[in-house]
């Protein structure tokens, strides 16, 4: 276990580079100050804007797929078909291959069941694991809603922000899979509010969408995030494959004028950790599993710090980069002084 | 980075662990309780043709819908808190809409991933019924008025037992009053049906019938006469004689004018194999 904590936390566990002077800092390099430099930036909310849509766009697709009885994307988002190929959701399918392991059910599993857990998983691997949260988690939509609101509540001062600790899913993952096996029943899938929000769109609401507005009332006026960042199995499940994907956002610490904007909006700020002044242990990060891959960093970084990028294989494994692969100092191409 | 107080955060992790484990035990043995309290039975609910044995069934099931979903007369549906199975596991009621075989194939056991619903009874039925037809025919040169296809879905159909219909009070019957029946079928319910021997499925509350005896449940059984059939129990009073081969899916049920249903079908469990 203490392995796999020191691979997730790899970058963090290296000397930081030292911080930059003011002079090497992007808006120093264009000759504005902080202020007019931060004050030029429009946040034209791009990558949230077609995440929202894409996300209503599927499961839209779920919906208009039943009520038309069209088999384009048929089923829930507990297992369903896109044009005929399956797909499981991956927490789903670890539950049912504990207890199959037991039983020996697992050998009944049809082959369909195997493609739909190999293809999900492959599938977001390359798209960086946890960006099903953040880009098709119906719930995800509510709770980021959800999020705004518990801001603003925090805000007006009308309650405390609790912050946990976030390793804490990790039992819970371990947890939910222990009690599959102890319990021979799918136990998450009764409390899973991914598979009930996503059901209750598609078939028609039922009396289980109770607990999905008890949950995200907790995490207005509790708990921010509650859920999402301390409990839920699914999206453990792909920050195990996130950590390990080719893509992921890019930080390159040359253009960052540490002003942690991003930080005050990500969904799951630990990930850019590294945005802190004298944070940085490379020249070059890419965020961790946690990340969904929700691009609000992206659409508000003023001096275009992070991107959309790849990851080298040998980034993925830990490796120590070479100074070649530093990123050339580049300033961007016009000052965003003009609106 | 800024130097982090690892006590601190060893001690917040334990805190939030020992919450996590106590929570997750609640809803384990929540979970485990909750297990075995299926009313199925209780309120005639039916599991789709092919589903395993209850215990097997709770766990082979992934909840996906994908059996809602190809169902051509939409009869599976996923219960809910109040439905008395296990939340999300599909189930036919057939006092609304019972499985009429009318897809062909038992598609809603083709389409499970997981198997919950097995397939395979069906596809061995329906191989063993049409193998001697190969055997005999090698080059698939059959005679006119056989029709393998038409087989095998005929034996596919018998290879499961839902569930056993029953006459559980006489004299609700209409028949055995020696009545006849005049209206639409069904009790009120919607519901649609491909009558045996049709290729059209019909709604059954804008079918209008007409009986001197009322054997509903005979004519529209998909099964037909080795399931049920209307015997005289005594002068001028007649019954449905629910034979062998019922297979439980409840379209007698389905059509059954009288409220309450004078004919029900009750589900049959198998023996768990794995739980």
């Amino acid at each position: 276990m203490s392995f796999l904590y020191d691979f997730i936390t790899r970058d963090k566990k290296r000397k930081p580079l030292p911080p930059k002077d003011r002079s090497n800092l992007p808006f120093a390099r264009l000759g504005f100050s902080f202020k007019e430099w931060h004050d030029g930036h429009v946040n034209k909310h791009k990558w949230r804007n077609r995440r929202w849509a894409f996300l209503i766009f599927i499961n839209l697709l779920f919906i208009i797929s039943f009520a038309f009885d069209l088999s384009i994307l048929e089923g829930s988002l507990s297992g369903s078909r896109l044009i005929g190929i399956y797909l499981m959701d991956p927490f789903n399918s670890s539950q049912e291959l504990v207890i199959g392991s037991r039983t020996g059910y697992i050998a009944l599993l049809t082959t369909n069941f195997w493609i739909g857990f190999f293809v999900i998983m492959t599938f977001y691997w390359l798209l960086g694991g946890r960006a099903f949260c953040s880009w098709v988690c119906p719930y995800h939509f509510f709770a980021e809603m959800g999020e705004r609101v518990h801001n603003y509540i925090v805000k007006k001062k009308k309650i405390r922000e609790k912050t946990y600790d976030i390793t804490v899913k990790y039992v819970f993952w371990a947890g939910f899979l222990l009690l599959a096996f102890l319990t021979k029943e799918l136990v998450f899938e009764n409390l899973n509010p991914v598979g009930i929000l996503s059901r209750s769109l598609i078939y028609g609401p039922g009396l289980a969408l109770i607990w999905v507005v008890a949950l995200l009332l907790y995490e207005v006026f509790g708990i921010k995030r509650f859920w999402c960042r301390y409990v839920c199995p699914i999206g453990t499940t792909y920050s195990f494959i996130g950590d390990v994907s080719p893509v992921g956002v890019k930080f390159e610490l040359d253009k960052c004028g540490y002003c942690t904007d991003c930080q005050d909006v990500c969904l799951v700020p630990h990930e850019l950790w590294f945005v802190k002044k004298g944070a940085a242990t490379k020249e070059v990060h890419f965020t961790g599993g946690d990340c969904t891959k929700c691009g609000l960093c992206i659409d508000i970084c003023y001096g275009e710090a992070l991107s959309f990028g790849f990851k080298a294989p040998s980034y993925i494994l830990g490796s120590v980069e070479e100074k070649k692969e530093l990123h050339p100092l580049e300033v961007p191409d016009k000052p965003k002084k003009e609106k | 980075m800024a130097p982090t107080n690892t006590k601190i955060n060893r001690r917040q992790f334990l805190k939030a662990s020992a919450s996590a484990v106590v929570s997750l035990a609640v809803v384990g043995s929540a979970a485990y309780y909750f297990k075995d309290k299926s009313s199925l039975r209780e309120k005639g609910f039916l599991r789709p043709p092919g589903a395993r044995a209850e215990k097997d069934f709770l766990f082979a099931c992934i909840k996906c819908g994908l059996c809602v979903q190809i169902c051509p007369v939409r009869a599976i549906h996923l219960a809910d808190w109040d439905d008395g199975l296990s939340y999300g596991t599909p189930f036919i009621n057939p006092a609304v809409q019972a499985c009429d075989f009318s897809c062909d194939a038992i598609q809603c056991a083709e389409t499970c991933p997981t198997a919950a619903i097995d397939f395979q009874i069906f596809k061995h039925a329906g191989n063993e019924a049409v193998e001697p037809l190969y055997k005999k025919y090698p080059n698939g040169d059959f005679p006119r008025n056989l029709n393998p296809f038409k087989m095998q879905i005929a034996a596919m159909k018998r290879a499961d037992k839902m569930g056993l219909a029953e006459v559980p009070h006489p004299d609700q019957c209409l028949a055995y009053h020696g009545q006849g029946y005049k209206g639409p079928l069904g009790h009120g319910n919607k519901g649609k049906l491909r009558p045996p021997g049709s290729t059209e499925r019909i709604r059954i509350e804008e079918t209008e019938v007409n009986r001197k005896i009322c054997d509903l449940c005979v004519i529209y059984c998909p099964i037909g006469e080795e399931a049920i059939e209307l015997t005289e129990v005594s002068d001028g009073k007649f019954l449905p004689k629910v034979k062998d081969g019922c297979v439980g899916c409840g379209v007698c049920q389905m059509v059954c004018p009288t409220t309450p249903q004078a004919i029900i079908v009750k589900p049959l469990d198998k023996e768990p194999l794995f739980a």
